[in-house]
Formats: structure tokens, sequence, C-alpha cells
């Protein structure tokens, strides 16, 4: 009897206590009350009169948003004031897409249905999508929109320039920068804002309405900043225009992606390279179902891709990935761009223009000239100039840009290896049913490549003419040329001979001439003269050596397309 | 000013007088200060009447019951309560579940206070309704003639279990998806004998049970739906009835079970007790002279009996509050667990189903038909069968009462907890039969597992015993107590032992990827 | 009813009336047939659950295979749990379903690995290790040419079935 009195005395005694704890916890301690209680005693007594302490929160149905951030972040809250000046409590700064229409997850990431500041900014287990770190913050773009024809960071910085150098800036406001009052305390800032030109468009005639007005005008900044542009400068100012959409930083971070050929292994958007992983959702992979065994630093995303950028194999043990060596901006640039790969699945209602052109009618992200399409492809592995590229413990990647290759390699031979690649070998086929790449872009690319070296030299002969002793040709073979390129033409530290694409689309006069010549800067020396190691080889010795090669062929060539 | 006329002014007093007639209206007997008022309040009462108007003082020991009746219930009541507000707030749908839940965490109102007691109560009511269990057989209240209530309590377990798992996949996230998914291939298990034995295109039993279950081939809209309404609906409402059925089987057995010498093992009543009732009463048979034959108290006197109120209604309530206690306490401790969203693409690795579950799932990792159904269907034909099995009468009323006694249940957990570990040691060391002879037919493995040569192992000691003691209740005694230990060992096994691929690891720290 | 009172009756006591007659053929027949109707309706009832229809989405579905994609190598179906395998015979299509419990496995260099019970299996699905009682099932696949095939994920084949490149 007293036993079972004390223990429902204690046990009542106990629940109250934890429930007056449970009910001070949920009534008075709440992060997001605090916030706003101290953001109260700062208000003017006028506002703090109709301030209520209570949770406020964006409601966007149709985006799936409840974004509770504004109870804390309370200038943010539709329709409030804030307090301007402080880091948390200040209005959203003036952008295009207003917090209260499209809410504030959608951008930044985060889950907006927390009321504490750790789960809100969404760093905590079981939450895949933390908000973007300050630094990246215009990943956030790549949740909607996908800019499009974007060059590479060559061309882009020759428009930079080209704005630069003419002064645009002395009138025109660009990414914060510009429009400053000229001496004398006129002008300024008469140009509209050219940030967000690329998104906006601009007029076509600008250069003549720019000489037109300097003509009319009697005085001022027109006659004293603007000076014509010479036709070259003026595409190079077009291109850089269209690449300003008000994301900077964002638009520069893609045009090195389209730089270093990262796409000759990762494809976006269904165009690129199988060899890596498919990058087109990349950047909202949950930090959680990462292995972070070899990366130092916190466990962001983006930390994540700046190791594996440093150190590929580090972070993903057997990664085929090289070491770039790549400079700490880059890294920069590319985790940046990595990050806006997100795609968000929100309804198509909301999908802004250019994804639409990007996804429904087929336009590029990447700028369809030949250097744009040259570092967007090929760069990574056959070199910025062609000159090919080692990483250590791959086989090396031919310098396809060789004088010695281009005389001898025909514009049709070059296009059908872009299209059909080497099977079995790292080069991927570029059709536009395997790798993407369309006709017209093959041919651009070839073209390309042929600027970068001497003309390609034509034949008269036709195409397969050597008729020599394949059993004498297999000896010289096995004396000269196994060592490298394989004993049966496997390919070794050599390129492989026995490639069904290679042996379908060369022509002798492009093997013959490759091994008495050989290839300058490369391992492989021509055959028309000694070396120390080995004697040289005749015309009839080398033509015995092609008709060999041949043999590699499949028998079944004629069933192939 | 004229008097009011007589109508009005009874008007007026029977006003004034309204509360002290609805408090009579309510208490019919009056304040419960004698033994009559007292017994009166309990049976004039729609609630408390199905407690007996006097209560033997053997039940009231804390050392007999351990409350965990009761406590039982009592979680159950408050899992009814706060699950009953979490639905103003919860939507059963695959688009909204998980944001629902997310905002009953955040913004609702004590949401997420509310959440974690439910959670832990459901928990606290799996504990209660296995411990209960434990109490009733080790104290052999199973036996006649209360084998019936023993076979209800079995189904409330069932019932139990149910809840939890189908509450389990509410919430729509990683851990609930991976979870139900295995629960319900393990529905689908039998199809590993009937593809065995070649007739699933005949007979798929399986097949059936799990698309009855989800409503489509995976775990979807309709699963959830159809969880949502057995969770909400159709189990409460069972477990109810039968809990029903269950206290008025109590009742009608003749109250908890008691040796035939309680009054000499309790001795004198302490001080500060009701008094006991010791005269014979005048005996009336009134309705139960109706019915043929006796029911089981007729014949038993009030003797050694105190009044239930207060003493049975203090002792239930001071359990109740103990159990909402614990639910509180564990609330503010520790939050209800809530994974990423449920991705179809991606498994849980390792996915765990909850941790009464765990046992089973690493009988399930040997075989999915055995681990999942077999046995499981074995061991619970087995204990249904106990009663019906065990005629003798040595030790009821007696913790661990029967021939061998504690020491034979010593015995038991010891060798149980031996074969245990040494199957499951000998299974993660040297692997089984599909790692030796990968071409091994799937029947041999079906039947021969760690899972099944475990079971045999504690079947074979069970026989040895009923042999050595001649003695069913001690052959039930050691069999409970090695299922007791073999499951407990497997729970903590499948709980902390087990890592992704289900590979075994000393510690989850050790786990790779982390 | 008067018939049916024979000597015994004598000894019932006055509490206990007559039983009721075995022949009662009216009684009989409403009692079973009220107890008929409802195991009928008892019976329809239990036919709701079972959905004649499924709500799955089609189980076939189109996949292109890259040119680049080496023999024997499998290729993950976007989206689906399905690995496709070109070698040197043709094109055949594994389901990644675990044959145990329904978990997706995941490829790894000896085959597949399932993450839920520890089952493994070869590049061709059999079963080396674990509880799952069948190898991974192998699915039609059909070809389209230009290395596009349609599998389905509702039909088994049996292992080795593979389709022309």
């Amino acid at each position: 009897m007293r036993f079972y009195k004390h223990l429902l005395l204690w046990s009542s005694l106990g629940t109250l206590l934890v429930l007056g704890w449970a009910a001070v916890a949920e009534n008075f301690l709440a992060e997001w009350r605090r916030v706003q209680r101290a953001a109260r005693s700062r208000l003017p007594p006028a506002e703090a009169e109709g301030f209520g302490v209570e949770l406020r929160q964006v409601v966007l149905p149709e985006l799936a948003v409840a974004d509770r951030c504004v109870s804390c972040h309370l200038g943010m809250a539709p329709g409030e004031r804030g307090l301007p000046g402080d880091k948390a409590l200040a209005p959203h700064p003036p952008v295009v897409h207003d917090p209260a229409a499209f809410g504030c997850t959608t951008c930044h990431g985060g889950q907006g249905r927390a009321t504490t500041a750790a789960d809100a900014h969404g760093q905590v287990e079981h939450w895949p999508e933390p908000m973007l770190p300050r630094r990246y913050f215009y990943a956030a773009c790549g949740t909607c929109h996908t800019h499009l024809a974007v060059p590479s960071a060559a061309l882009l910085a020759r428009g930079r320039d080209a704005f630069e150098r003419h002064d645009c800036l002395s009138c025109h406001r660009l990414d914060g920068r510009g429009g400053t009052l000229r001496p004398g305390g006129q002008g300024g800032l008469e140009g509209p804002d050219l940030s967000r030109a690329g998104a906006r468009g601009w007029r076509a005639d600008w250069h003549a309405h720019h000489l037109r007005e300097r003509d009319e005008a009697p005085a001022g900044p027109w006659r004293s900043a603007f000076a014509g542009v010479p036709e070259e400068e003026r595409a190079a100012l077009d291109v850089y225009l269209a690449s300003r959409v008000g994301a900077p930083g964002l638009t520069e971070a893609k045009a090195l992606f389209h730089s270093l050929g990262c796409r000759g292994c990762h494809a976006v958007g269904g165009v690129g390279g199988a060899d890596g992983p498919d990058l087109t959702r990349v950047g909202q992979r949950d930090p959680g179902q990462r292995a972070w065994g070899g990366v130092r630093g916190e466990r962001t995303l983006a930390s994540w891709f700046q190791e594996h950028f440093r150190a590929p194999a580090r972070v993903t043990p057997g990664s085929l990935m090289p070491e770039l060596g790549l400079s700490e901006p880059q890294i920069d640039q590319l985790t940046l761009y990595l990050l806006s790969l997100r795609r968000s699945s929100l309804s198509n209602s909301f999908h802004p223009r250019d994804r639409v052109r990007a996804e429904k009618l087929g336009e590029r992200e990447f700028a369809t000239d030949g250097a744009t399409l040259y570092g967007t492809f090929c760069a990574a592995c056959h070199g910025q100039g062609g000159e090919g590229m080692r990483y250590p413990g791959m086989a090396p990647f031919p310098a396809i840009g060789n004088p010695d290759f281009l005389a001898i390699a025909s514009d049709d031979f070059i296009a059908e290896t872009v299209r059909s690649g080497r099977p079995g070998r790292r080069m991927p086929a570029w059709g536009e049913a395997e790798g993407g790449l369309r006709p017209a872009e093959i041919a651009t690319l070839v073209r390309y490549l042929r600027s970068l070296g001497p003309a390609y030299q034509p034949d008269p002969r036709p195409a397969r003419w050597a008729r020599g002793d394949a059993a004498r040709g297999e000896r010289l073979y096995a004396s000269a040329c196994a060592g490298c390129h394989g004993a049966r033409g496997q390919g070794g530290e050599g390129p492989m001979l026995a490639n069904p694409v290679l042996l379908r689309s060369a022509s002798d006069r492009y093997l013959a001439e490759t091994i008495r010549a050989g290839r300058r800067g490369t391992a492989m020396l021509g055959f028309e003269r000694p070396t120390p190691a080995r004697r040289a080889l005749a015309p009839s010795e080398i033509e015995d050596v092609v008709t060999f090669l041949r043999s590699f062929e499949p028998k079944d060539r004629e069933k192939r397309p | 000013m004229t008097a009011p006329a007589p109508a009005l002014r009874r008007f007026g007093d029977n006003l004034r007088a309204a509360p002290r007639r609805l408090r009579d209206s309510l208490f019919r007997s009056g304040r419960p200060v004698s033994d009559r008022t007292r017994a009166s309040f309990v049976f004039g009462n729609v609630f408390l009447h199905l407690h007996p108007a006097r209560v033997h003082r053997w039940s009231l020991r804390p050392t007999f019951t351990l409350g965990l009746g009761v406590m039982t219930l009592s979680t159950f009541l408050v899992a009814l309560v706060t699950g009953i507000l979490l639905m103003v707030y919860y939507k059963p749908s695959t688009a909204l579940a998980y944001d629902s839940i997310k905002d009953l965490h955040f913004v609702v109102p004590t949401g997420r206070f509310i959440r974690n007691i439910h959670r832990w109560a459901a928990n606290l009511m799996v504990v209660g309704v296995l411990l209960h269990m434990a109490r009733a057989f080790y104290t052999g209240a199973y036996r006649a003639p209360r084998e019936l209530n023993w076979v209800v309590g079995m189904l409330l377990l069932a019932i139990t279990l149910g809840l939890s798992f189908t509450g389990y996949l509410l919430p729509w996230d990683q851990l609930a998806y991976w979870a139900v998914t295995i629960g319900a291939n393990i529905a689908q298990s039998p199809r590993e004998v009937t593809d065995a034995l070649g007739i699933t295109a005949w007979l798929d039993a399986g097949g059936l049970q799990k698309e009855l279950l989800l409503g489509s081939d995976t775990v979807g809209e309709e699963a959830l739906i159809r969880f949502y309404l057995l969770h909400v609906m159709v189990l409460p409402l069972a477990l109810c009835t039968l809990l029903a059925v269950h206290f008025w089987r109590v009742r009608k057995d003749g109250g908890l079970v008691r040796p035939a010498d309680a009054e000499a093992r309790l001795g004198p009543a302490p001080q500060g007790t009701w008094p006991v009732f010791t005269e014979a009463p005048q005996k009336t048979y009134s309705l139960a002279a109706l019915v043929k034959g006796k029911t089981a108290a007729v014949g038993r006197g009030p003797e050694g009996t105190v009044p239930a109120m207060p003493h049975l209604l203090l002792a239930e309530s001071a359990a109740l509050m103990l159990s909402v206690l614990l639910c509180v306490l564990l609330s503010v401790l520790a939050d209800a667990p809530l994974k990423e969203l449920a991705n179809p693409a991606v498994p849980e690795n390792p996915a765990k189903a909850p941790w009464y579950f765990l046992g089973l799932q690493e009988l399930v990792a040997h075989s999915a038909f055995m681990g999942g159904i077999g046995i499981p269907t074995v061991v619970l034909v087995g204990l249904g069968l106990i009663p019906f099995l065990d005629r003798e009468s040595e030790g009821t009323g007696l913790w661990f009462g029967g021939p061998g006694g504690g020491r034979l249940v010593a015995l038991s957990a010891v060798y149980g907890l031996l074969a245990v570990v040494g199957i499951e040691a000998f299974a993660i060391h040297y692997g089984w039969i599909r790692e030796w002879w990968p071409k091994a037919p799937q029947l041999l493995i079906t039947l021969v597992n760690p899972g099944t040569v475990l079971t045999a192992a504690y079947a074979a000691w069970s026989v040895w015993l009923v042999r050595r003691h001649d003695s069913t209740r001690a052959g039930a005694l050691g069999l409970f107590t090695c299922f007791a230990v073999g499951f407990l060992v497997l729970t903590v096994i499948g709980v902390h032992f087990r890592g992704p691929n289900w590979d075994f690891y000393w510690w989850p720290s050790q786990w790779p990827g982390h | 009813m008067s018939k049916a009172a024979p000597a015994e009756a004598v000894e019932r006591s006055r509490l206990d009336p007559e039983p009721i007659p075995r022949r009662d053929f009216l009684g009989l027949a409403a009692t079973w047939s009220a107890l008929a109707t409802l195991a009928f309706a008892a019976l329809g009832m239990l036919r709701l659950p079972k959905a004649a229809v499924l709500p799955s989405p089609s189980k076939k579905f189109r996949v292109s295979l890259p040119e680049s994609l080496a023999p024997g190598e499998p290729f993950l179906a976007p989206g689906r749990p399905v690995v496709l395998v070109r070698d040197g015979l043709g094109v055949y299509a594994v389901s990644r379903v675990c044959t145990h419990l329904g978990c997706i496995v995941q490829p790894s260099p000896a085959g597949f690995d399932c993450p839920c019970h520890g089952s493994r299996f070869a590049p061709d699905g059999a079963v080396l290790k674990g509880p799952a009682p069948k190898p991974l099932q192998w699915l039609a696949v059909s070809s389209l040419g230009a290395g596009s095939y349609v599998v389905d994920e509702g039909a088994a084949v049996p292992p080795g079935t593979r389709v022309k490149a």
C-alpha cells in the first residue's frame, strides 16, 4: 500500500516535472523565439508595438515550398522591414527573383520546414540538401537555369579584355562595377546596366547607335569616352555580353569546364563521354551518401569536390580520373560549376526559357565554335594545343595537333575517328548516337584541328595501294613495332594498331608515312633513318609492314556499316 | 413584492441543488468510506466495473506481477491518445507524408514531443507485452482455467507487433520504406518453398500475401494507405476488442493466478491495510445460479481479499503513472528517428527493421521463409499449445514454479545462450551451405540453416528436460527460456553487430564509409 | 415437442429447461441460411483488397547501350533496377532486385552485392553466398537496332537467353 502510494506520488511528480520542462522548452526556449524577442527589443518602439513573436513563413504550394527561414531572418519575410544593416535580420538584397514569389530554399537549398538554425541550414544527418555555401551561392542558378552557348575560357577572356580596354565601364555598370562619374562631374552611368544583357538581350546595332550618339553629342562622355570598336573586337564583345546573365562567376566557371575537356569523360545533359560518372545532377548529391575517408575539412559537397579535384584517387579509391594539376582558383571555379549542376525536378511550368531550349529544343550549353568544342571535349586528353597528354598509369594520349599527323590525315579520316572512336581504347565514339556530337559540330572540330597545323597534302593514289609481303611484314613488325604497339597490335606505350576503326578509315599512305617520318615530339621516331638501337626501313619494307597491319582488320568488315 | 409562485420556487431550489444532484447521480453510493460503498464505487462505474470489488492480497504484491499488464495497457492508452493527436496533422500520401512529419517535428505546437511520446509508448508497449507474457509463463498463469486467455494474449502480442510494423511505414522515410519492403517480401517468402517444389504457378500463397499487404508489387501509395488504415483503424479496433475479452477473462477465470497456499505464504497483513475480509459472507447465487456448471470464481470465498478500491486502483494508477513517466522522460531525452525521404532506387545500407524484428531479420538473413514465417509459426503454435499440453499443477502462481524451478531456468538460459552464440559464431565465421556448395538445392538450405538448427537444438533440450523431470512443465520452462534468450541474443546481434551488407562488425564505428 | 420428453427430463433442474430439439427444421434452416449469407458476404468483401490491376507503371522500357561499353561490362539502366551486359554472344539483361527480400543489389568487382542481407551474386546472377534462394532473374530483351533495346522487367527468361547485338 505504502509502496504504491509512493510510486504514484513520485511518478506523478516526475511526469509533472518533465511536462513542465517540455512546456518551458516549447514556449520560451525555442531558438526562433529568442531571435525574435531580441529583434523586437532592437526595433524602434513604434514598430516593436506591432511586432508579434510568431512563426513566419513563405508558403508556395506550387513550388512545394514552406520556408520558415523568415522566422529568424525576419527582414526577408514578405512585407517586413527587419533591421537594415544587421547580418541576419536585414531585408533581402534586391534580386531578380523575389523571395516572396520563389521562397528561400528554391535557390539557397537547406531545409525550409525546419525552425532551428542547424536543421534549417541543413548540415545535419539525414538531410540531403544542405544550404549552398555563400561563396558558391551562384551555383543556385543551376537549379532551374541552363545557360546556353557558353564559350571556352579563352574566348570569354578575350571579350572581357575588349570590354575593359574600350572603357565600356565608364558608362555601363556590370556586376556592380563601372558607371563611375567622369572627371568634371559630368555624366556617369548613362548607359544601361549590362549585368544581365545576355538574358535580357541588347540592340544588335549597338555599335552604329553608339557612333551616331557620339556624332550628335556636343561634348561629355559620349565624345570623350567612345571611340569606335574594330569589327573583330565587336564580335568578342557580343560573345561577352551574351555570357552576362546575372550570375557572375558561374559563367566563368562553366567556361573553364568548357576549356579543360571535362566532357571528354563526363556527360552533362546527355552530351559527353562515359568514362567518368554522369555529372548532370552531381550538384545535388546527398553529402550523407558520400565516402568521406579521404576528405579533409568539413563534410560538405563543396569540400568533397575540392578534395576530389586535388587528388581524385585519394577521395574515390580506384578513380580513373587523373590528377589534373589544377590551380586553387580553377578548383574553386570548377567546384562552383559542379555545385550548379542541380536540375531540380520542378514542374515544367517553372522551367525558364533557357532550360526549355536546352532540354526540349536541343540547343547546346557550350558554344559550337571550334575552339570551344575542342576545349569542351578534347583538351583533357589531347592537350590544350593538341600536344597530347601523359597521365601516370595511362597509355599516352596521341598528339593530334602534331604537324606530321595533320599533314597526312585527311579530313574524312579525322572526322571518322571522332565519330566512331577507337573501340576498346579510351577514345570514345562521338557520333550523335553515342557521344552526342552532331555532324556539323564534328566538321567544325575537324576544321579547328586543321587550323592548328599544316594543310593536308592530298594523295593521288587510292586509299589502299600497299601490296607488300605480309609474312616479311610480320617479321619486321615483331622486331621493330611490337615493343611499343604490342605483339598483336593491341597497343601499349604506343597506340593500338589492331583497331577496327583505325584500319577502316586510315589510308595506306597514312600508315606508311607515319612509319617513315614518325611523329615529332613523341616516342615514334621515323624509320627512314636509323637510330643507335635499330636500322632504318626501306620503303618496300614499310609497304610490307603496312600490308601486314591490314591483316589485323576484322574479316567481316563488309558487314560493318 | 409577492412571493414567487410555488412552481418557480421549486425551479429555483432545483437549480441550486443541481450540482449536488449531478454529483450524486455520478457517484450513487456516496463517498467510498465503508466496505460496501467501496465495492459499489467499483461495480457502479462503467470504467471500473471490469475490476472485482475485492482483490486478493497475492495479486497486489509488486514482485509478483511487476505491474506489467497494467503498464502495457497504459502505454497503449498513451499511444492511442498521442496517435489521435498526430492524425490531426498527418497526411497519408507519399507526396505529403514526409513533409507532414517534418511539420509535426518543427512547427506543430508540442508536435515533436507528442510524436516522440507516441514512438516511445509504442516501443515500451512491445517490451511490456513480451515481459508480461514471460511473467504469465513463468508463474504458470496459462494453466487451466486460463488457457484461452493465454491464447488471447498471444493474439494481442501479434496485433501489437502489427501496429508497430504498420506505424513504421507512415513517416515515408528511407528507414520506413526499406524496412517495409523487406517485411512485405518476408510475407512473400512462402514462394521460397513453393518455388523449390515447383508449384508456385498453382499455389502462390506468398505472392497473394504480399499483394494483399501492398496493393501493388512495390511499396507505394497503395501500401501507404493500407498501412494507414490498418494502423489507425483495423488493428486498434481489433486490439481493443481483444483487450476487452482479455480483461473479461481475467475476471471470469478467477482473477490473477495464485498458489493454493497463498495465505500461508503471505503471512499477516501489514499495518495500514484495509481490513482483510475473513468473515464468511451470505452467499447469494442470483445470476450465477442460472448458468449450468460453476464459474471459476464460485467456490472461492472472499477470504484473504482486500477492497479493490483503493488497493487495486492505487496500484493500477501507480503503474499507469510510472508508464507515463517513462514515456515522457524518454521522449525528452531522445527524438523519434526520421531519415531521408524514401527513395525506391537506393536501399538503405544496412536496412534494418525496428529493433524487435531484428532478431527475426537475423534469422531471415539465413532463410527468408524459415526466418520470417516458418520458425515464428512454429514458435507461436508451440506457445499456443503450451496450456493444453501442460496439465500439471505444481508451482502454479509462483515465479519459476514447477519441477526444476529457478535452477532449471538458469541452466536453460545458459544452454540457450551457448547454443545461439555458438551457431551464430559458426555461421559468421565459416559461412553456410551456399558458400560450401553453391549448387546445393534450395530446399536443403531452407530446411537446414542456422535458424532451424537452433530451433532443433532448443527442441532437443526441451525433450531431454521432459524425460529427465518427467514433466511437461519442465520442458516448457526450458524451451521458453531458450527461445527468450535466443530472441534476445539475435536481437542484440541484429541491432549492434550487423553493418553494411549485413556483415559482422564489432562496432558500428568500423563500418566502411564512415 | 411433447415427443422429446423422455425419462431423463426428470433429472433436469428447473433452471435448465428442455434442450431445443434437433429436428427444428425451420429454426435450423433460418440459422444456417443466415450464417451462409454472412459467410458469402464476407467472401465477397475479402475479394476487394486484392486489386484486379496493379497500379504499377509499365514494366517495359527502352534503353540504349553506349558503343564504348566494353564486352562483359555491366551497364546500369538509368532509373531501373536492371543491368545490361553485352558480350561475345549478344546482349542480356539481369534484374537487380535481390531474390531474397527485394533489395536492389549493387555491382561489385565479383558480380553483385545485396546491401540488406549480404547475398552475393556472380555477374551472370548465380548465387555465390547468402540467403538468396534463387539466381537473379534474367529479363526478356528485344533489339530495336542501332544499340537500342527494349527490356521487360515483368518477363523472366531462362539464364543464358541473349539477343543478338
